[in-house]
């Protein structure tokens, strides 16, 4: 049997390490036996998920029907301007929206985002049939949803994929606020003035890379980040 | 504590049996923990037995399956009313057992495993049954595990093992005193004392991704603990409950806090031990031992005695009474009964995370030294006991004995293990032998 030389605690056959402050066992007289199963199982176990299939039939019967009511009635009584458009599109942006929530929770999260923003340019595609006119969806509005997309799922990435402290996540989100204000009101001057000029989105690009210096600081000085810790402690 | 059941004069009386019933109301503690379920926690305990040979998992399902129709209110899914939540019978498949895992005490949503808030598990010699703890408490749940563990055995041909005890006769029906809820019968105080309410110390630490729950098992001689507890004139549990405050002071030590917290245990009283009930549900109550260091520097023999002084004034039937009737009260207020379920969960959701939580900064439960009825004995190793996964940052302490096997299980959901090192470095110390187990790769 091995003993843990700090805590002086006796170790399972199996173990490779003390549990308790992770010196690792190094016994000559005594190797790690891999032959026995060890105390606990190795396989790591998910919790089922929860299928709420009746809640999505009901949703999107309720999201359906409203959509072929609103465009019967649009057919039939309410003649003239197309506007069950406008619901359609609403409807199918709630439908889009509540899929991963309700029908399909494994739904990856970067595909959930690419389809509410298709989903987004489906509904401002509809508008332009109110409109009589598709100039604006092309110029101003297919960009900007097709913008806000990209930074959202670029944002989402960092999520998942970059470390994950209360810092760190802290400097994701105020990255995109800024880039999200520039990029649209570079797209705005551009269809309305022709040329770019960067003004109210330049002082909230300011104040973001402010914030992004003192948290990056915080993060990257140990002594800094203990003493907000420290500080902050309730 | 101690919470082997009374087997006192009701137990010779005739047996009320229970109706069949449509529904079971919640009891008073149940109540609190569906509110404070999130997708990453729930209120999940687990009961582990460790028998002589390994496990036979057709049989131990057939076993579940002739067992749990005698526990109606744990073959039950939970449902929500416009005011309360209910338990209702679930006569779907289920539950089955499976393959036991890394991470155990896993959330259990109401509406998963065909709406069963109870789990079995084997591994090699071992079972384990999970429970949630709206369905009851350790000692009701482990009748639970007693009585499949004993019908598991009887069915590999152990025919020699009774009934008695934590295991019940799976063929007569359930007493009408196993599903009732205590707690009502005996809120009878005439002033309900306030609760406490000061903020304690939290332990830092750095948060395990969803699902990690780390488990750290110090295995030991009941003797020589005895041995060790009697030194310092202290009960077991009181000896425990010090070297856990100990453990607790010197990590807020450590971690140079700019102002000191006190340091309090929440610890859970059995009270089958006080008033009479065979309840299965929930009958327990809160106690909270605690040490402000701000009032001076401790040495562990002052922990101890103030720990002992602590459990000797408020481990009474007077006080529990009182705390009983304390948290009665809100459940009996009729305007708190008319508002809607949705905004008591908020409002539970919201008191339970700033305040009762705040109470304490670690849990500690001691089951006691488990009897077994006749003929059993000999099939078991020993028996393990784990919290659950905590509310917060937290470590939760359970301890069981069985024979001269002491077993103290610490479940964690952060990386650090400063407490449970403090812990078991001080046990050695006193010149107790620990063995550790661990889930920690």
């Amino acid at each position: 049997m091995s003993y843990c030389v700090n805590c002086g605690v006796e170790l399972d056959k199996t173990a490779e390490r003390c549990a308790l402050c992770n010196t690792p066992v190094l016994n000559p007289h005594q190797p790690i036996d891999r032959s026995v199963p060890a105390p606990f199982p190795k396989e790591k176990g998910q919790v089922e998920t929860v299928q709420r299939k009746d809640m999505g039939i009901f949703l999107t019967t309720v999201v359906v029907a409203t959509a072929i009511t609103c465009g019967l009635l649009n057919a039939w009584v309410f003649r003239g301007e197309p506007w069950s458009l406008a619901v359609i599109g609403v409807c199918l942006i709630l439908w889009v929206t509540m899929v991963p929530l309700v029908i399909n929770p494994g739904q990856s999260i970067y595909l959930s985002l690419l389809y509410d923003g298709a989903a987004a340019g489906g509904y401002l595609y509809m508008l332009t049939f109110l409109s009589h006119s598709d100039k604006w969806f092309w110029g101003l509005g297919l960009p900007i949803v097709v913008y806000v997309t990209v930074i959202v799922e670029l944002t989402a990435l960092c999520f998942h994929k970059l470390p994950q402290s209360f810092l760190t996540k802290g400097i994701y989100v105020i990255t995109a606020i800024g880039f999200l204000c520039a990029g649209i009101e570079m797209l705005v001057d551009r269809y309305v003035v022709g040329n770019v000029v960067l003004r109210w989105s330049a002082v909230v690009l300011t104040v973001c890379i402010i914030i992004d210096i003192v948290l990056i600081t915080t993060l990257s000085l140990r002594r800094v980040r203990n003493a907000v810790r420290k500080r902050l402690h309730f | 504590m101690n919470s082997t059941r009374p087997t006192t004069h009701r137990d010779n009386s005739i047996k009320e049996k229970a109706p069949r019933k449509e529904w079971y109301k919640l009891d008073l503690s149940a109540i609190v923990y569906p509110t404070l379920q999130r997708k990453d926690f729930s209120s999940v305990y687990r009961l582990s037995v460790l028998l002589k040979e390994e496990i036979n998992p057709q049989v131990l399902q057939q076993a579940v399956d002739m067992t749990l129709p005698r526990f109606p209110t744990y073959k039950a899914a939970i449902r929500k009313g416009l005011f309360w939540r209910y338990l209702e019978p679930n006569n779907r498949p289920g539950p089955f057992v499976q393959e036991d895992v890394q991470n155990p005490c896993q959330p259990m949503y109401f509406k998963a495993n065909n709406r069963y808030l109870i789990r079995f598990y084997y591994y090699g010699n071992r079972i384990a049954l999970e429970a949630h703890h709206s369905l009851g408490d350790g000692t009701g749940c482990m009748c639970v595990l007693m009585t499949v563990v004993a019908t598991y055995l009887r069915l590999l041909g152990h025919e020699e093992i009774q009934n008695g005890g934590f295991v019940m006769d799976i063929n007569e029906e359930p007493d009408k005193e196993e599903l009732e809820d205590a707690y009502m019968k005996y809120a009878n105080a005439k002033v309900c004392p306030p609760r406490p309410g000061e903020k304690t110390y939290r332990v830092r630490g750095t948060r395990e991704p969803f699902y990690t729950l780390n488990i750290i098992d110090g295995i030991m001689s009941v003797s020589e603990v005895m041995a060790v507890s009697k030194k310092y004139h202290a009960t077991i549990t009181e000896y425990f409950n010090a070297v856990l405050l100990y453990a607790l002071l010197q990590k807020q030590e450590d971690e140079k806090h700019y102002k000191l917290r006190p340091v309090r245990v929440a610890m859970p009283v059995n009270l089958r031990r006080f008033f009479p009930s065979k309840t299965l549900r929930n009958f327990i109550s809160m106690i909270y031992p605690g040490i402000d260091p701000r009032l001076g520097d401790y040495s562990f023999e002052e922990i101890v005695v103030q720990v002992h002084n602590y459990m000797r004034y408020y481990v009474n039937e007077k006080f529990l009474r009182g705390d009983i009737t304390t948290n009665a009260a809100t459940q009996r207020n009729p305007f708190i009964r008319v508002v809607p379920l949705f905004i008591k969960d908020f409002v539970v959701k919201k008191f339970y995370a700033k305040v009762q939580d705040q109470n304490s900064s670690a849990g500690l439960t001691n089951m006691g030294a488990l009897r077994l009825p006749e003929g059993m004995e000999p099939y078991i190793e020993r028996f393990d006991i784990c919290m659950g996964q905590p509310f917060s940052n937290r470590t939760n302490c359970a301890i069981v004995s069985f024979g001269d096997v002491l077993t103290i299980n610490f479940a964690s959901s952060i990386v650090e293990t400063d407490v449970e090192r403090y812990f078991f470095r001080k046990l050695v110390q006193d010149g107790i032998h620990v063995k550790i187990e661990s889930n920690r790769i």
